[in-house]
């Protein structure tokens, strides 16, 4: 495309127009406000949700949140990512297996999430537990699922042919099916990690003490719709600055070391 | 192609199924619930919903859309509905759950 | 007969799950205020289904599921085949778009209380806002893969702006448009149980969160099973048959 002439007027536009949609927003909600006048607790000014961000943040109770949050996701997408993958690679190596299996994991997959929390809060109580919980059920059938792909899409005969140059079981699995695999178990990864994020959120607006969601529905309760329009886009934020900085990156770096090609990954 | 428009109606089905269901059902067996003196009302008039369990909270709201909830008669089981028109009748008639509808006395 | 038992195979892994499930309440003796055992959940689903409890609850979330795909699929393709001709639109769009993905349709949730109240259209603008953009993502993406070619092709025979889009975007974007409306269903079941968990106005989810208030777990285990099984009738019996048919009929197959 860029590859047109275009004229320097052009090529500026083309470098701000991501960010009319912003713009747009912005402007159309001071107007608003000018008008309109609406009560802080429908529609707070600009002003109002800068000033807050600022009091949220310097020595108020935003980055023990955030902290919080983030420490959970982690949390749980830990334990989901290797669970995910140990499982992944135990159906995906084995074809009965995965099939067998395959109706449970489309169930539990359909209410995989925060449809557990009525329940699992009789287990774990309210709190940092049931969101571990939470974000794992997530994270686990993401990877899972991606894992079993990517183990069973390594050529067989790749894996043949190592073992008839003697290799055991074990060697074959760590030195043809993981690095086979890796491009979709990272996507899955990368997935898990955006969907464990989101989770997080709902799980801490139903029950937390601490965290971003929670800062948000207490927000709420207060009728501070300018706390919740802020840690709204700063979750977004987040979500955006992990895919980016970290994910990517991530998967680029491994990717492009190992010299594995994922085969039509178009997503 | 055929299964895919056989699992299509296969939902379809389901779906309407639950829907609609209880409704039907409850619409074909209304003429057995009401009382033979409630047949022809013309006004509003004050009955007694019997059912044949204890109502939760659910049910007591439900029924609350047919007349002015008046609360129970005698047993927990019956529930007094007072200026039920003849529309909300028919209606009330036709819920599937209530297993007679009488005149209050 | 052979297709008979390979569909009843499905439920063999769930018999076995039963089973282990039953094991475990009975053997380590459970407290029902954990976990109670299968033959309780059977019975508390038929009381609900024969109390017409349960046909209320999911017909709402059904009703609600249902109304928003189609005001998020109306409103959604046709705004994503205006942003996708236009290279300019999505080029201002796309970054928005990726940013309000990343903040889930629950994330938006107290402000809609705020805004609308603990109403059925808080959890409708929520589930809508959860199902359009995968759509309008997704029909943006269909639509700007299609080679100009095929677009220019069709102008210098001569053909109407309409007549461009019938026989060249729609085919063309219809997969997109589809594994779009596929994911956003998703998205947005889950985000309507969420809904309904704190809104508390009718439908699955407020079966599961009212049943917790009073620890009734057979009816929260009802209600798990239930929202799982719908999702699975109205993925696998709805839309996955209408995917294949459209495919079939229109797609260009870019698997």
């Amino acid at each position: 495309m860029t590859s047109r002439r275009m004229s320097l007027g052009n090529r500026l536009l083309w470098r701000l127009l991501p960010a009319a949609p912003a713009a747009v927003v912005l402007i159309a909600w001071s107007i608003y406000w000018e008008i309109a006048r609406p009560p802080p607790s429908i529609m707070p000014s600009i002003l109002a949700v800068i000033q807050t961000a600022g009091e949220l943040t310097i020595g108020g109770r935003l980055p023990g949140d955030v902290l919080a949050s983030m420490a959970r996701l982690l949390g749980g997408a830990m334990f989901g990512i290797v669970t995910g993958v140990i499982a992944g690679f135990i159906a995906g190596l084995h074809r009965p297996t995965s099939e067998f299996f395959n109706p449970l994991v489309v169930f539990f997959n359909a209410i995989s999430g925060i449809v557990w929390l009525p329940l699992v809060i009789g287990w774990l109580g309210l709190g940092t537990a049931l969101a571990i919980f939470l974000i794992w059920n997530t994270v686990f059938f993401i990877v899972f699922q991606n894992t079993v792909l990517g183990v069973q899409l390594v050529p067989e005969v790749l894996e043949q042919g190592v073992r008839t140059l003697g290799a055991s079981r074990w060697e074959t699995i760590r030195s043809v099916t993981l690095p086979g695999a890796l491009p979709y178990i990272l996507s899955g990864v990368r997935s898990g990690l955006g969907f464990g994020w989101r989770a997080l959120i709902a799980a801490e607006l139903v029950g937390a003490t601490t965290g971003l969601g929670q800062m948000i529905f207490s927000g709420a309760e207060y009728h501070r719709a300018d706390i919740i329009i802020f840690g709204c886009l700063l979750i977004g934020a987040i979500a955006m600055a992990m895919d980016r900085w970290l994910l990517v990156p991530i998967e680029k770096r491994t990717v492009r070391r190992w010299g594995l090609v994922a085969q039509g990954r178009g997503r | 192609m055929r299964a895919a428009r056989l699992r299509l109606l296969l939902g379809v089905l389901l779906i309407l199924v639950i829907l609609y269901g209880q409704d039907l059902l409850g619409r074909a067996t209304a003429g057995g619930r009401l009382d033979p003196a409630l047949r022809d009302v013309t006004g509003p008039v004050s009955v007694v919903a019997v059912l044949d369990f204890t109502p939760e909270r659910f049910h007591n709201e439900r029924l609350a859309r047919y007349g002015v909830f008046a609360g129970r008669d005698k047993t927990v089981n019956r529930i007094r509905l007072r200026q039920v028109s003849p529309e909300n009748l028919a209606r009330l008639a036709a819920v599937y759950w209530v297993s007679r509808i009488e005149p209050a006395r | 007969m052979i297709r008979a038992t390979r569909d009843l195979r499905v439920l063999l892994p769930f018999i076995l799950l039963i089973a282990v499930w039953w094991g475990i309440k009975a053997g380590a003796d459970v407290s029902d205020r954990l976990l109670v055992s299968p033959p309780a959940v059977w019975s508390s689903f038929s009381y609900l289904v024969t109390h017409g409890i349960l046909a209320e609850y999911a017909s709402t979330s059904l009703w609600m599921i249902g109304a928003a795909t189609i005001i998020s699929f109306s409103v959604g393709v046709p705004l994503g085949f205006a942003v996708g001709t236009n290279r300019y639109a999505a080029r201002a769009l796309e970054g928005s778009l990726r940013f309000l993905q990343g903040i889930s349709g629950i994330a938006w949730l107290p402000l809609a209380i705020l805004w609308f109240g603990f109403t059925h259209t808080t959890t409708l603008v929520i589930v809508i806002y959860t199902l359009i953009v995968p759509i309008v993502f997704n029909t943006m993406t269909g639509v700007r893969a299609i080679p100009e070619n095929y677009v220019l092709a069709l102008r210098s025979l001569g053909a109407s702006r309409l007549r461009i889009v019938r026989d060249v975007y729609l085919p063309g974007a219809l997969p997109s448009i589809v594994v779009g409306t596929r994911l956003g269903m998703g998205y947005g079941w889950r985000a309507l149980i969420a809904s309904e968990m704190l809104v508390r106005q009718g439908g699955l989810g407020d079966l599961i969160f009212g049943a917790r208030t009073f620890n009734q777990i057979d009816r929260i285990m009802v209600g798990m099973a239930v929202i799982g099984l719908l999702y699975i009738i109205v993925d696998r019996l709805l839309v996955q048959p209408v995917e294949s048919m459209t495919l079939a009929r229109w797609g260009v197959l870019r698997r």
